[in-house]
């Protein structure tokens, strides 16, 4: 069992928190970050590093089609309503943003389900997150990154023919002389080794929390 | 939606020789898996001869409370067998049924009016089943009125508007959707429930017409059904609609039960 505790006041059980959320079971999870709350700073952040844990198992529970889309989207917004919850202990214990990241649905794609969940993960995991939505050109992205000195760039698709829109959005970056300055992650359906390497982008996942490790191990 | 679940009736021919063999392990059997598929009340009607329904009724309830903590609803066309037994019922259930025919609202309604009972209330009256919508109504004003008058807020009624088989009133369904429309107007927290199958009486392949029925009734307003929760495509035929009419956020009890095997494919 691994227990945080926060003078000898109030004991969390972390596994019990993952679990919660693993099962979807929002008045528990509730019940419990209330007290995570009263625990006190140290505590939220064992309780959110928790939630992500849950929210990867419940991923892995969709993966095996125990969980259904609604399921996901479900959880997402359980993982964004844990993360507000929490927000203000995690700030009094200092905790350090990762920075910003820009992240959208590339030019001529406009699925946003899978990119709307890697928003909510990316944002509990500590990320400052500008979302430019779906459909985005690469024009706009470079310009967004400019603008707010960002270095590292999400790019979902879902269509085959979005890759090409990737390949774009490399290239601007390239014709922007900002190539070396920023990381580029993409991902979605379509994307695999083989199109990451071809589009000169430098990391690809399918799976929403190896998404979110790439770009943590980045930012520190 | 509220499931009234309709297992428990000496007219289910197994049921009725279950009652009168005294078949203890049938019943509760019955009682459980109606519990377990999501039935909010499990309704106990023993449709014996009059002179033995009481005694068959208290046997009834005893195997019930003593297997499930769902709600009793208590089923009689004798006011007076249904107040006889009420003592026996642990919990606030439901009445089924009420309607302004004899002195069945006289003898129910002040034995339930400080209490957290709830109450089916049928559409007609002495003169029986009403051919138009508009003496229908009349009779639900009524009704609504003399509960009232009991201190029965409209939100502990359950208004069966009667259906009619589809095979001898054509104009059956779209009678029972303007009397819900209309009343849910009067009332938006009353409920409106029917015992589902009576639409198909006459007509083949009878399970077709009860869901088409389920899934109209509902978008008309309807919110209470008595049932048989153990039918997998009915369930799943009314999870899927509460979904759609916005009842189910997330769709997590219509993708719930497929997980428990409630609905789907049975997995035995």
């Amino acid at each position: 069992m691994n227990h945080s505790d926060n003078g000898g006041e109030t004991m969390i059980d972390v596994n019990e928190i993952t679990q919660q959320m693993s099962d979807l079971d929002e008045a528990a999870l509730l019940q419990s970050l209330a007290e995570v709350i009263n625990a006190g700073p140290e505590s939220a952040l064992a309780a959110l590093q928790a939630c992500q844990a849950g929210l990867e198992q419940v991923g892995k529970r969709f993966e095996t089609q125990e969980y259904f889309l609604s399921d996901l989207i479900y959880a997402g917004e359980l993982m964004t309503d844990a993360a507000a919850l929490l927000k203000p202990a995690l700030a009094e214990a200092g905790t350090a943003t990762l920075g910003k990241l820009v992240i959208c649905t590339v030019k001529g794609d406009i699925h946003d389900i899978g990119k709307n969940i890697v928003v909510t993960m990316l944002g509990a995991a500590g990320f400052d997150v500008i979302d430019l939505g779906v459909d985005v050109a690469p024009e706009v992205i470079v310009q967004t990154a400019i603008d707010n000195d960002v270095k590292i760039i999400g790019l979902s698709s879902v269509l085959t023919l979005a890759v090409d829109s990737i390949q774009a959005t490399v290239d601007a970056f390239v014709a922007a002389g900002l190539r070396d300055q920023v990381k580029i992650i993409i991902g979605g359906n379509p994307v695999s080794a083989t199109v990451c390497e071809k589009t000169g982008a430098d990391a690809w996942a399918h799976n929403p929390q190896d998404g979110v490790t790439i770009c943590r191990g980045w930012a520190s | 939606m509220i499931i009234i679940g309709e297992k428990i009736n000496g007219t289910i021919p197994s049921t009725g020789v279950a009652i009168a063999s005294r078949d203890s392990a049938f019943i509760a059997d019955l009682a459980v898996r109606q519990s377990e598929a999501g039935a909010d009340f499990i309704d106990v009607c023993a449709s014996t001869a009059p002179e033995v329904e009481v005694e068959a009724l208290k046997w009834l309830i005893d195997i019930v409370q003593s297997v499930t903590d769902v709600p009793i609803s208590i089923d009689s066309p004798n006011p007076h067998a249904i107040k006889a037994v009420f003592t026996d019922i642990e919990k606030p259930g439901l009445i089924n049924s009420v309607s302004l025919e004899a002195d069945k609202t006289e003898v129910l309604f002040p034995l339930i009016a400080d209490t957290e009972w709830q109450v089916v209330a049928l559409l007609c009256d002495n003169n029986g089943i009403p051919q138009t919508s508009e003496q229908r109504l009349e009779i639900a004003r009524q009704t609504i009125d003399c509960a009232v008058g009991y201190g029965i807020a409209p939100s502990r009624l359950h208004i069966d508007p009667l259906v009619i088989s589809l095979s001898t009133d054509q104009t059956s369904m779209t009678k029972f959707i303007h009397c819900c429309q209309e009343i849910k107007s009067w009332y938006p927290e009353i409920h409106i429930t029917s015992g589902l199958s009576n639409i198909s009486f006459g007509l083949p392949l009878r399970k077709s017409i009860n869901q088409s029925f389920l899934v109209l009734a509902m978008g008309a307003g309807m919110d209470s059904a008595i049932m048989d929760p153990l039918d997998r495509d009915m369930l799943a035929t009314l999870l899927g609609t509460d979904a759609l009419l916005e009842n189910d956020r997330y769709c997590r009890k219509y993708t719930t039960a497929y997980r428990q095997g409630k609905i789907g494919k049975s997995k035995n």
